[in-house]
């Protein structure tokens, strides 16, 4: 896939552009609004990830100027002002996503990917890894065509897995990735341990041996 | 006043005698002076005597002057009298009148100083209740009028200076929380996302994998801090605009349902379920709901049950806990924290009762056999 990163932060274009191409991802960048407007209007990108705060202009107006030009690809913005407004401005402008500062890159990978499948071409709703199905819409997942009868969590925790694959993510990662801001809460993450090892419970029961742990305490989603 | 009169009596008598002497008229004018023959010479009697005056028809004082005299051989009884003017009526009437002019003058002056007083102090209470009006937080401007006093118009501007400072320092302090906030966070996505890709670079060993895991969750905690700092910021400069009708029964319902996942505390719910209806914005609704059941669920005890009554009266959330707070006028100072058990950003109560004050909700705490509660009074 083809990735613009229009962020003037060099140091975090920098790690979302490694983090990326690591999955075999085509990433360019953009460093400040001039060159963000020039390379969209210029080049087509299966996805932008456009910062709202570029030094010489906003991300909003490369947004709009976008839309002008019908093009067609995902945007998700990225934004440092977790405000409400803001959010709801840039969705209405035609954005799919919208990530606020700081973010784990897992988390926008996974968002990344979701953007995609919605994605007008090429996209679908299935996550395919193996013998392993997981249909978006229907929010079920198979293994050689038998549904796994996940529960909510386990179904969003394998997803974030997939979408990671081969990624190492730490409980810190997941348990924001599952319950956001009120992550904190679960300050032993017994809860998130509970939740994996149903997951891996179900899958293993299938012969999907996929979820291994990485360093004692991480995670890592794999092929043997 | 009484020698007056005696004199002008001894003076009478002495013309009378002398008109006694030129001439042996017998005149009398009673009772004003009235001479009669006597028979014997008498010394002089002086005294004071009750006469009744028809033309007043009222008895009058008189001092009364008798005297005897030999004249020209024959001997005379004078007796002039003199109407004692009522003296006391004098004096009363000149207090009367003293007083009544007094207190003219001193109504005269009184109205007429007010007047002058409150056109003269008319700027100062104006700038005073302009002042009295004065808020910091609302915009609008404040309008001081001058005067033609000195020292009322120096005090006009030094107000104004005042005011002026106080308000930019304000701004400058509301913004300061605000745009900390906001530059933290991409330095804090940067070490984020740097941290993500040396965890998934070359290998590491557990104890690396650890370090940069237990970073991570600081990362989080710095987050945290900030998103609550800013959402305090902006619910104290008013950025919460949007009433709507919440039910805050199933409010509440779904932050349960929500923490339930992440907590061993049971937690039971009661109260009127179509009732609690509150008027206020949405998201701060849930922030309260999260932020009481959060804090209920952190320092209840792990076998404990946390317990939620909501009507559209009251929302009261409690938990149990081995002892009372040491203290609890501090509980929604910013930062507070009674014990470095939970590892909290000290921020969420501060949060509730910023929202609690915005809407003029009640909200108070009280611990009572064990059981820590805190009840907010729409």
């Amino acid at each position: 896939m083809k990735i613009l990163i229009a962020e003037d932060e060099i140091a975090l274009q920098q790690s979302i552009a490694t983090y990326l191409e690591k999955d075999g991802n085509t990433c360019e960048v953009a460093s400040d609004f001039n060159e963000a407007v020039y390379k969209v209007d210029l080049y087509e990108y299966d996805l932008i990830l456009l910062d709202i705060n570029l030094t010489t202009g906003s991300g909003l107006d490369v947004l709009k100027s976008l839309k002008k030009k019908k093009k067609e690809s995902g945007v998700i913005i990225i934004s440092a002002n977790n405000s409400l407004d803001d959010k709801l401005d840039g969705l209405d402008l035609g954005a799919d996503d919208y990530i606020t500062k700081p973010f784990h890159l897992a988390e926008l990978n996974s968002r990344i990917k979701a953007v995609l499948r919605r994605g007008k071409y090429g996209g679908d709703n299935t996550i395919t890894f193996n013998e392993i199905k997981v249909d978006t819409k229907s929010r079920t997942a198979y293994v050689n065509g038998k549904s796994l009868g996940l529960t909510r969590k386990e179904y969003d925790l394998l997803v974030f897995f997939m979408t990671n694959k081969g990624r190492v993510l730490s409980k810190e990662i997941i348990a924001e990735h599952l319950w956001g801001d009120n992550s904190d809460l679960a300050d032993n993450f017994d809860f998130i341990y509970v939740h994996i090892n149903n997951l891996r419970k179900k899958l293993t029961g299938e012969g999907a041996k996929y979820i291994k742990t990485a360093y004692g305490s991480g995670y890592k989603f794999i092929e043997d | 006043m009484r020698s007056e009169v005696e004199e002008e009596l001894y003076s009478t008598t002495a013309r009378v005698e002398a008109a006694l002497g030129k001439n042996d008229i017998m005149f009398s004018l009673s009772p004003l002076v009235e001479v009669t023959y006597a028979n014997l010479i008498s010394p002089e009697i002086l005294k004071d005597t009750i006469i009744y005056d028809p033309s007043q028809n009222e008895m009058e004082e008189f001092r009364e002057l008798s005297i005897f005299k030999e004249i020209k051989g024959k001997k005379y009884k004078i007796t002039v009298r003199n109407l004692i003017v009522e003296s006391e009526d004098i004096l009363i009437a000149i207090i009367l009148s003293y007083m009544t002019i007094i207190i003219l003058v001193f109504i005269f002056l009184f109205y007429f100083n007010k007047a002058r007083n409150n056109k003269l102090w008319l700027p100062f209470f104006t700038n005073l209740e302009a002042m009295k009006n004065f808020s910091i937080t609302s915009d609008k401007p404040i309008s001081l009028v001058d005067s033609e006093i000195i020292e009322f118009s120096e005090l006009k501007d030094e107000v104004e200076t005042l005011i002026n400072k106080v308000r930019s320092d304000y701004k400058n302090l509301k913004h300061y929380t605000e745009d900390v906030s906001h530059e933290l966070q991409t330095p804090l996505a940067i070490i984020q996302a740097k941290i993500e890709n040396i965890i998934n670079g070359d290998d590491l060993n557990d104890k690396q994998f650890e370090h940069l895991t237990s970073i991570q969750k600081d990362i989080q905690r710095l987050t945290q801090m900030n998103k609550r700092l800013t959402l305090l910021t902006k619910i104290e400069n008013n950025q919460f605009d949007n009433l709507e009708i919440v039910n805050m029964y199933d409010r509440i319902a779904i932050t349960v349902k929500n923490f339930q996942e992440l907590s061993n505390v049971q937690i039971q719910i009661s109260g009127d379920v179509n009732l609690p209806l509150v008027n206020m914005d949405p998201y701060l609704a849930e922030v309260l709901c999260n932020n009481l059941v959060s804090n209920a669920l952190k320092h209840s005890n792990p076998d404990g049950i946390v317990k939620i009554f909501a009507s559209n009266k009251v929302l009261s959330i409690s938990n149990q806990g081995s002892k009372a707070l040491e203290h609890p006028e501090k509980l929604y100072s910013r930062f507070y924290r009674e014990s470095e058990l939970a590892k909290s950003t000290g921020l969420g109560l501060a949060i509730v009762h910023k929202i609690c004050q915005l809407y003029k909700f009640k909200i108070s705490y009280q611990f009572i056999d064990g059981t820590h509660s805190f009840t907010v009074k729409f």
